[in-house]
């Protein structure tokens, strides 16, 4: 193993300046003089002179970065070392090892990346400790050694799944707590009903996370799709109750009377009384749900002397938010949040051309001695998280058209993180098909990991000021591999063999596969993995309070976040860089 | 499903497909006042303090982090007006082709405020969807080609029906208004966990409005010239505060028609902030004042009121479509707003409204720079450049590698300026593919004439550094060959722009015309200045014309070009960058609009030493820039003043012509 501490040093130490900046603003540090913060790479699989050569030429420049194989910390100073959580995506080091690929031309080593902050100055161990844990968030990263850091657990082989016995005798509720579900305990009575009369076996843990997530608010709109059995009003002249009424004679009107009245209902009757009265007339209408659609005639010159000519278009947009992962990671959350909303239009293999970003946040120039305990202050999550969302924007190469902030206190209870994406293709690149037995189901793009297991279900639980410690999981984008798949999908000859595409959101493969066609046989083992994603079979996340071996986080996960839902006849599954597609 | 070899999920559509136990939920909604009409009555706030005020203050130092010119098809900048900014009321792109030139566009924009939610959810969606509306209106759709998408977050609701309430209300109010609209929701999302110990979100939902049209059609609202008249289009509200729906869709179809004939200069929403506070924006774009004297309100809230630009000739056309129009008064040269007499220089508005979210989203860093100066002598070349080999159609090769996101806009300029340009992608899935690559890249470079490394994220500026993976590859044997013999035997060309510039530099092939294992002295592009990315047009000034990638441009030429980038700062010793000048590989340099080269942030917004934005190889056939000459077009940025066509493709084919 080859180790190397790479430094910026002034003037182009400008992430240390700013840390140095934050610190002093965020916490009382009298005694904090500067900080430096050391870049560290640790490398496995190469030669001693191709690392030496590779840290030369990849790992620093001698413009701007002094290197150094060893750690030199000064007698008034003090270090800690920050890295991701195993199985988290780490674009430095990914990048770092491909380049050293191209370098030596053979296999891929094994690089790990951290970063060690050095403090100067007179600093307590109290202060070192709220600096320590200002600059490590929780949720992505953790603090590793100093020195002797490269005893990395090679991953150990999962449990098989484990059958439930005694599942469908158990106590509703309390089988909810042990298994840490969002399902309510309606829901697991409902399931052992399900698997005793019906399958008259016990269910395996997977299958249960599999409806966990399925069933999830965050896939499903249990809210949305409630029933609503009974209405009050306090003031019945007010223009709500008209309104109220008004919903109730379209529903007449267009012969929906026997159906549940649900949020859903109200939410979709605009739509379908336009769409009814004709005056919705633009409409692209299909089974499939990635984003609205609508049909546009577009004239096209192909050259300023030539004749114009018309084609048909389709324009799909699209908006989604990532609340609750914004919230507790900013730069994932927010990144992944422009990510998934991408998706959705990618999948209907239209190409993403602009988009915008409306969020609300409490009032950012509160001081940092404000925050909330189990919150992280207000100016550091929409810094953080407009850093996340820009970055993912401007890697993948689309067009930001408008940035909007919204600030009401009420969003310290949780962050408002939306974006909203437009999309386009010309129609004749868009076929529509039905999925029939035999098709072939196709997962296209990133590899699977441990970021984001349990993403839709996290996200669909009540949240307390433990949040921080126990929350799902959140993923890091990766922009590069999500653009590969916009490259591909404006291929005409790969569009027009899709007959449906799903891409993956925090449902995983639970839902992103479950949702292509109504009976289906999927092989785990066909599912591209990450490095690390073994470990996630194997070791339950340690913010999980109950140790259930589950197979089925990783199956249900490959990165993810949030993603709410559909509710209308658009909208779907999101999340990083994958797409099922089913070919014909 | 199986893993393996083991079923472990076996179940049953029906089953899965009942998402769960069957839930109920009962409602109350409470009584609510309009929240329009009692706002008409709280407006008791200065100018200063309006426009400094959180909700309304500019977030440019936000905005300019985002990419918004990749794609060549943005309409509307999103800071318009020769100081970028004024923000537009929606924003506008053209459709994605890749070939040909089209009008077809769409409009987007966003309406709520979280303020009038609060105090009734139905009120707050029926302002969401018409606000959204109003801005689409506004910035030159069509009402009637709107389609809507929502975005609901509320509390969680647990069994309390008065929570329930919420979304119920504001449902029914998003219902009301497309009812009344005519115009409908064809997608939404909903988050229903908006909730934190006993912390509530305000209720939300977020309606967007699109709607496709044309690009032409597309109006900013920055004032655009002094002595024109501004005129105020007013919606009435009834007794309930809900907006005269009937007569806002008649104006927005008036509107368009006026705009079809060419009767506005400018449109503006004017929104929760008032008239005064909206001329103040329309203000800041191009430093054109106002004054302005009439009876109405200037610091109430004005939702889904227009202020209008237009001259004299179009007021008789205007009023007859409008009758309600009301005339307000008239641009002015002065840097003043003139306000029913009280008087507000714009320089005075514009630091109380950039001032508040300095702290949070600077728009301009805490250091200035060392140098003092940044003139350089130009250098002009006079020779006639062009190859030594037959008029031929070059082939250019532009290799897109895992990150790079400019190089369909780049093959279309080549394209459009009569060149034959290829897009090579670069797999680097496993060694194979890589290996496999190379040997592609290395064979394309061969039998082109021009090379050209696009923009991009790279590897995404990774490992902690830009361009290193194309660095990386460039330096491999097969690549460097080709790329040497292309330079050095074949007379050809390369060219890099912005992540393509930082693989040039680093590895020597600018400036030095050869690639390099890099020394502490060399050149290089190191982070910006204010430490994250930025996006933003730029002037350009042509410094040397040696290259033949600047051979239809003389020393002094000046364009307005977008940079989008996080290390574009051009960092070299001072006697390095003196030598460079004087053999004229010093090409072009940020300036002023005045084609000063300018050390100032707002001109220079990376920190360039000496304002330097690209340079040349000895020969100037290898040639480097950060800003995006390719993202230009019919159309793109109307709302930026200025020459957007910097015509190096067309130098770069006519070399080999």
């Amino acid at each position: 193993m080859h180790r190397v501490f790479v430094e910026k040093f002034t003037p182009h130490d400008i992430e240390t300046r700013h840390l140095l900046a934050d610190l002093k603003e965020s916490l009382t540090l009298p005694g904090l003089e500067s900080l430096r913060i050391i870049q560290r790479y640790e490398v496995d699989g190469i030669s001693k002179d191709k690392f030496d050569e590779a840290a030369q030429l990849i790992l620093s420049e001698p413009q701007v970065d002094r290197i150094s194989p060893t750690l030199e910390i000064g007698a008034n100073e003090q270090a800690f070392a920050i890295e991701y959580l195993p199985g988290q995506f780490d674009q430095r080091a990914d990048s770092a090892a491909q380049c050293i690929q191209i370098l030596t031309g053979g296999t891929r080593p094994n690089v790990s990346s951290s970063k060690v902050i050095v403090l100067r100055g007179k600093i307590s161990q109290t202060e070192f400790d709220a600096i320590r844990s200002f600059a490590i968030n929780p949720v992505d990263s953790h603090e590793v050694p100093l020195i002797n850091s490269s005893e990395r657990k090679s991953p150990v082989a999962p449990n098989d799944v484990t059958i439930l016995s005694g599942f469908n005798k158990s106590d509703p509720a309390q089988l909810r707590n042990d298994l840490g579900l969002a399902m309510s305990a309606a829901d697991v009575a409902f399931t052992q009903a399900y698997f005793r009369d019906q399958e008259k076996r016990d269910p395996s843990i997977t299958e249960i996370r599999v409806l966990d997530t399925y069933w999830s608010d965050h896939c499903r709109h249990t809210t949305f799709l409630s029933e609503i059995t009974n209405v009050v009003f306090d003031d019945e002249n007010s223009p709500v109750h008209r309104a109220w009424n008004a919903y109730l004679e379209t529903r007449k009107k267009l012969g929906r009377d026997s159906k549940p009245i649900s949020l859903m209902d109200i939410a979709l009757m605009g739509m379908r009384e336009l769409r009814a009265s004709g005056e919705l007339d633009n409409l692209e209408e299909s089974d499939e749900v990635n984003a609205a659609s609508i049909v546009v005639p577009v004239t096209i010159k192909q050259s300023a002397t030539s004749e114009p000519t018309s084609e048909e278009w389709l324009v799909m947009f699209k908006n989604e938010t990532h609340n609750h992962p914004t919230e507790i990671e900013p730069f994932g959350g927010a990144a992944t949040c422009l990510g998934g909303c991408i998706r959705d239009p990618l999948s209907g293999r239209s190409y993403v051309y602009q988009a915008m970003r409306v969020t609300g946040a409490g009032n950012p120039l509160v001081p940092f001695s404000e925050t909330l305990p189990g919150k992280l202050p207000q100016r550091k999550i929409c810094r953080t998280a407009a850093h996340g969302y820009s970055s993912y924007g401007n890697q993948i190469g689309l067009a930001t058209g408008e940035v909007a902030e919204v600030y009401h206190p009420g969003y310290v209870a949780k962050r408002l993180e939306i974006g909203a994406v437009v999309a386009a293709a010309p129609r004749s690149q868009v076929f529509r098909g039905k999925p029939a037995t035999g098709d072939a189901i196709l997962l296209i793009g990133g590899r699977t990991g441990r970021d984001g297991v349990g993403g839709a279900t996290g996200s669909s639980k009540e949240h307390t000021d433990t949040a921080l410690e126990n929350s799902a999981e959140v993923q890091k984008g990766d922009a590069p591999t999500e653009r590969k798949i916009q490259r591909l999908f404006r291929n005409p000859v790969l569009t027009r063999k899709i007959k449906v595409c799903n891409d993956f959101g925090a449902g995983g493969v639970s839902v992103a596969i479950g949702e292509i066609a109504p009976s289906l046989l999927i092989n785990l083992d066909a599912v591209p993995k990450n490095t690390m994603a073994s470990t996630a079979l194997s070791s339950p996340s340690p913010n999980r309070k109950n140790a259930w071996p589950c197979a089925s986080t990783l199956a249900i996960s490959r990165i993810s976040s949030k993603k709410q839902t559909a509710k209308t006849s658009n909208a779907r599954m999101s999340q990083m860089s994958q797409t099922t597609a089913a070919l014909s | 499903m199986t893993w393996r070899g083991q079923k472990i999920v076996d179940l049953s559509r029906e089953f899965l497909d009942t998402n769960g136990a069957s839930q109920s939920a009962q409602i109350h909604v409470c009584a609510a006042h309009s929240p329009f009409t009692e706002a008409k009555h709280v407006a008791s706030k200065s100018l200063v303090e309006i426009l400094s005020d959180l909700s309304t203050c500019s977030r440019k130092g936000l905005g300019a982090m985002f990419d918004a010119s990749v794609g060549a098809g943005t309409v509307l900048w999103p800071f318009g007006g020769k100081n970028q900014n004024t923000a537009p009321d929606a924003m506008v792109a053209k459709l994605p082709l890749l070939e040909g030139d089209t009008d077809a566009c769409t409009f987007m924009a966003w309406g709520f405020d979280p303020f009038i939610s609060e105090k009734s959810p139905f009120h707050g969606a029926i302002h969401a969807v018409t606000e959204s509306v109003c801005k689409v209106v506004a910035a030159g759709g069509r009402l009637k080609d709107i389609r809507l998408t929502f975005q609901e977050y509320f509390p969680k609701l647990g069994n309390d029906p008065k929570r329930w309430g919420m979304p119920f209300s504001a449902l029914l109010g998003a219902y009301h208004a497309q009812q009344s609209l005519r115009l409908a929701a064809i997608g939404g999302k909903d988050s229903m966990s908006g909730s934190f110990n006993d912390l509530d979100v305000p209720p939300t939902l977020v309606s967007f409005a699109l709607a496709p049209g044309h690009a032409s059609l597309a109006l900013s609202p920055e004032f655009k010239k002094p002595g024109s008249e501004i005129s105020l289009i007013q919606i009435p509200f009834d007794d309930e505060g809900l907006p005269n729906f009937e007569i806002l869709k008649s104006t927005a179809e008036a509107i368009h028609s006026l705009n079809q004939e060419g009767h506005f200069l400018s449109l503006h929403h004017i929104g929760e902030s008032g008239i005064a506070a909206a001329l103040a924006k329309m203000s800041f774009g191009n430093d054109i004042g106002a004054q302005v004297d009439a009876s109405c309100d200037m610091f109430a809230a004005a939702s889904f009121s227009f202020l209008v630009e237009h001259t004299a000739s179009s007021s008789s056309a205007i009023k007859g479509a409008i009758p309600t129009l009301i005339t307000l008064g008239h641009t002015t040269e002065t840097q003043t707003l003139a306000i029913n007499g009280s008087n507000y220089p714009i320089a005075t508005l514009k630091d109380a409204w950039q001032g508040t979210l300095e702290p949070v989203y600077p728009t301009s860093p805490s250091t200035g720079l060392d140098n003092t100066t940044a003139d350089l002598p130009d250098f002009k070349s006079t020779t006639a450049r062009r190859t030594n080999s037959k008029s031929i159609i070059p082939k250019i090769i532009i290799p897109a590698f895992p990150g790079t996101n400019s190089e369909y806009d780049s093959a279309k300029s080549f394209r459009e300026a009569g060149g034959d340009a290829q897009i090579l992608v670069f797999r680097n899935l496993g060694a194979q593919h890589i290996s496999e690559s190379i040997d592609a890249l290395a064979a394309k470079i061969r039998e082109s004439q021009i090379l050209m490394f696009p923009g991009g994220f790279s590897a995404g500026d990774e490992p902690d550094g830009s361009a290193k993976f194309i660095a990386t590859i460039i330096r491999n044997p097969k690549v460097a060959d080709a790329i040497m013999d292309l330079i050095h035997n074949r007379d050809g060309l390369i060219l890099g722009i912005c992540n393509g510039f930082q693989a040039l530099i680093k590895t020597g092939l600018v400036p030095y015309g050869e690639i390099r294992t890099p020394s502490p002295e060399s050149p290089t592009l190191v982070h910006n200045t204010i430490g994250r990315h930025i996006s933003q047009y730029v002037h350009t000034r042509v410094t040397s014309n040696q290259s033949p990638w600047l051979a239809l441009n003389a020393p002094g030429d000046i364009h307005t070009v977008p940079v989008s980038h996080g290390e574009g700062r051009f960092y070299a010793d001072t006697d390095v960058i003196k030598q460079l000048a004087a053999s004229g590989q010093i090409a072009t340099q940020y300036c002023d609009a005045n084609g000063k080269p300018s050390l100032d942030n707002a001109f220079n917004p990376n920190g360039s030493a000496f304002a330097i934005e690209g340079i040349t190889s000895p020969c100037g056939r290898v040639f480097g820039k950060m800003a995006h000459s390719e993202r230009a077009g019919t159309r793109v940025a109307k709302n930026i003043p200025g020459n957007k066509h910097q015509p190096i493709f067309e130098a770069g084919i006519r070399y080999f012509q």
